[in-house]
C-alpha cells in the first residue's frame, strides 16, 4: 500500500493525514518527496555538509514531532518550509551569521503587490533562476530567502508569506528589490 | 580494522530515530493547549495595558497634572517633568508584549505591522480612556485610602494622591481677600495667593465647594499661585471620606 501511495502521487496533505492518524509507516514518502528540495534550500544559507545534514535531521523530526498541528486543509510545502526557515534562522544565529533583521520597514508599512503570474514573469523566472546560483551568496538572507523560494523552489508568493510570516506585498517588494540588486551583482561579475 | 559500513543518509538517520521510538509525535491536545494559552497571554497582556493606561490616566486626572497644558508653556513644562514615565514606558513596553503576540496569529502577520500596532494603541488608549470615566478607579481609591486594598493599595495611595510642590488639588473652604484656602486630597489646608499674574484660563468665578487646581509654589502652607482652574467633580467621591479625627 504503501509503494502504491508513493506512486500515485497522492497528494502530501493526505499522506500527512495518514500519518496524523498514526500510520507512521508513510512519513518516509514525505521524507524522499522533499529531502533533496529542502537540502538545496539549506545549500543555499549553510556550506557546510555536516551542518546541512543536522539541519535537515533536525527538521524532519520537527515534521514528524509536530505533524498533529498541520492542517491539512492547508498546503503541506509551506509549512515544512516554514519549519526549515526556523531550524536555518537557529542553524544562523548560532554560527553568528546575520540572520533575518528583528526590525524590517518592509513588513512595518503597506506595499503595493504587483501582479506576479503573466506569462513574461514566467520566462524571466527561468532566466532569473540561472542567474541566482552565480550570484546568490552576494544577497542579503531576508532577500535571499524568497529569491529562492520563489524562483528554485517555484513558491507562490502566497506560499512564500506563509514559509516567513509576513504580508505577502513584502513578499513581492523583496523580490523586487532583489531583483535588482542581482542584476547590479550579476552585471559587475561579468555575467550580464 | 576497516569500516565498510556506508554512512547513513538523513532519510535513515530519522526513520530509524521514528521507529526506535526516540522521538514522538506530539498529541493534538498539545497544540491546542498551546493556543489555549497564547489566547490567554493576550488577554491578560491586553487586560494589563488597559488597567495600566486607565491607571496612568486616573493618576493625571486625580493629581491635577492633566490640567497644567491650560495654563501655557509653563504648564506644559511642568506636565512634562511631573508625568509618570515609569508608567508610561511599562504601557509601552506591555504594547510590544501584545503585539509580539498578536504576530503569532495569521490574521496579524497577513498584514503590515503598523496596522495591528496602531490598531492595539488605539484600543489601547480608548478602552484605558473608558475604563477611566468609569468609577473602577476611584473605587479602588477609596478602597486603598481606607485600608481595604492589600494588593496595589500603596501604589494607588502613592498615586491617586500624590504630593508635588508645584501642583495642588483640592476643594475651596474659603474665599478670601487676596486669595482661597483650599483642602486638599490629603486633607490639608493651604492658602492660595493670587496676584496680578496669575492666569485664570477658565475664568475666575471661584466659590466655596469648587474643586480646583493651583499651579504655583508652595511655601509651608502658602502657594504663590501662577494659575488656578476650577476642574470637574469626578472625583469628589473620594474628597468626601470621613476626615481622620484632629490631634
Amino acid at each position: 500500500m504503501r509503494d502504491e501511495i508513493s506512486r500515485q502521487k497522492v497528494k502530501d496533505e493526505e499522506i500527512a493525514l495518514l500519518i496524523q492518524s498514526g500510520k507512521i509507516e508513510f512519513f518516509d514518502i514525505l521524507l524522499e518527496r522533499y529531502e533533496e528540495k529542502i537540502r538545496r534550500y539549506s545549500r543555499k544559507f549553510l556550506s557546510d555538509h555536516e551542518d546541512i545534514n543536522d539541519v535537515l535531521q533536525d527538521i524532519f523530526i520537527k515534521t514528524y514531532k509536530n505533524i498533529r498541528s498541520f492542517d491539512v486543509k492547508r498546503k503541506f510545502s509551506p509549512w515544512l518550509y516554514r519549519i526549515a526557515h526556523n531550524e536555518l534562522i537557529n542553524a544562523l544565529k548560532k554560527k553568528k551569521k546575520n540572520p533575518l533583521p528583528l526590525f524590517d520597514l518592509d513588513v512595518f508599512l503597506p506595499h503595493h503587490l504587483s501582479d506576479n503570474n503573466d506569462l513574461g514573469e514566467q520566462i524571466e523566472r527561468r532566466e532569473m533562476a540561472e542567474l541566482i546560483d552565480k550570484c546568490l551568496g552576494k544577497l542579503e538572507p531576508k532577500y535571499r530567502e524568497p529569491v529562492i523560494l520563489y524562483y528554485l523552489e517555484e513558491l507562490s508568493y502566497k506560499d512564500i508569506a506563509e514559509v516567513m510570516r509576513v504580508p505577502i506585498s513584502t513578499v513581492g517588494i523583496r523580490i523586487k528589490r532583489a531583483k535588482e540588486i542581482m542584476r547590479t551583482i550579476c552585471k559587475k561579475l561579468g555575467y550580464l | 580494522m576497516i569500516n565498510n559500513q556506508e554512512p547513513k543518509t538523513t532519510k535513515e538517520r530519522v526513520l530509524e530515530e521514528i521507529k526506535s521510538s526516540q522521538i514522538k509525535m506530539r498529541p493534538k491536545f498539545y497544540f491546542v493547549l498551546k493556543t489555549v494559552l497564547l489566547a490567554v497571554g493576550f488577554f491578560a497582556a491586553g487586560a494589563l495595558v488597559l488597567f495600566l493606561i486607565s491607571f496612568i490616566s486616573f493618576h493625571l486626572r486625580a493629581s491635577g497634572i492633566w490640567y497644567l497644558p491650560g495654563f501655557g508653556l509653563h504648564g506644559w513644562g511642568i506636565y512634562f517633568r511631573l508625568m509618570p514615565w515609569f508608567l508610561i514606558l511599562a504601557g509601552l513596553i506591555l504594547i510590544l508584549i501584545l503585539e509580539i503576540l498578536a504576530k503569532r496569529f495569521s490574521f496579524v502577520w497577513r498584514r503590515p505591522i503598523i496596522y495591528s500596532l496602531l490598531a492595539i494603541i488605539l484600543i489601547a488608549i480608548i478602552g484605558g480612556f473608558i475604563i477611566e470615566r468609569t468609577p473602577f478607579h476611584p473605587g479602588l481609591f477609596s478602597k486603598a485610602r481606607q485600608g481595604k486594598l492589600p494588593f496595589a493599595g500603596s501604589a494607588y495611595r502613592e498615586f491617586g494622591m500624590p504630593r508635588f510642590h508645584d501642583v495642588q488639588r483640592g476643594v475651596v473652604e474659603e474665599v478670601i481677600e487676596n486669595g482661597f484656602k483650599i483642602r486638599t486630597f490629603d486633607d490639608q489646608l493651604l492658602t492660595v495667593v493670587l496676584a496680578e499674574e496669575t492666569q485664570f484660563p477658565f475664568g475666575k468665578e471661584i466659590e466655596e465647594g469648587d474643586t480646583i487646581v493651583v499651579m504655583g509654589e508652595r511655601e509651608d502652607d502658602t502657594v504663590r499661585a501662577f494659575g488656578v482652574r476650577e476642574i470637574d467633580d469626578q472625583f469628589r467621591m473620594f474628597e468626601r471620606l470621613p476626615r481622620r479625627p484632629m490631634h
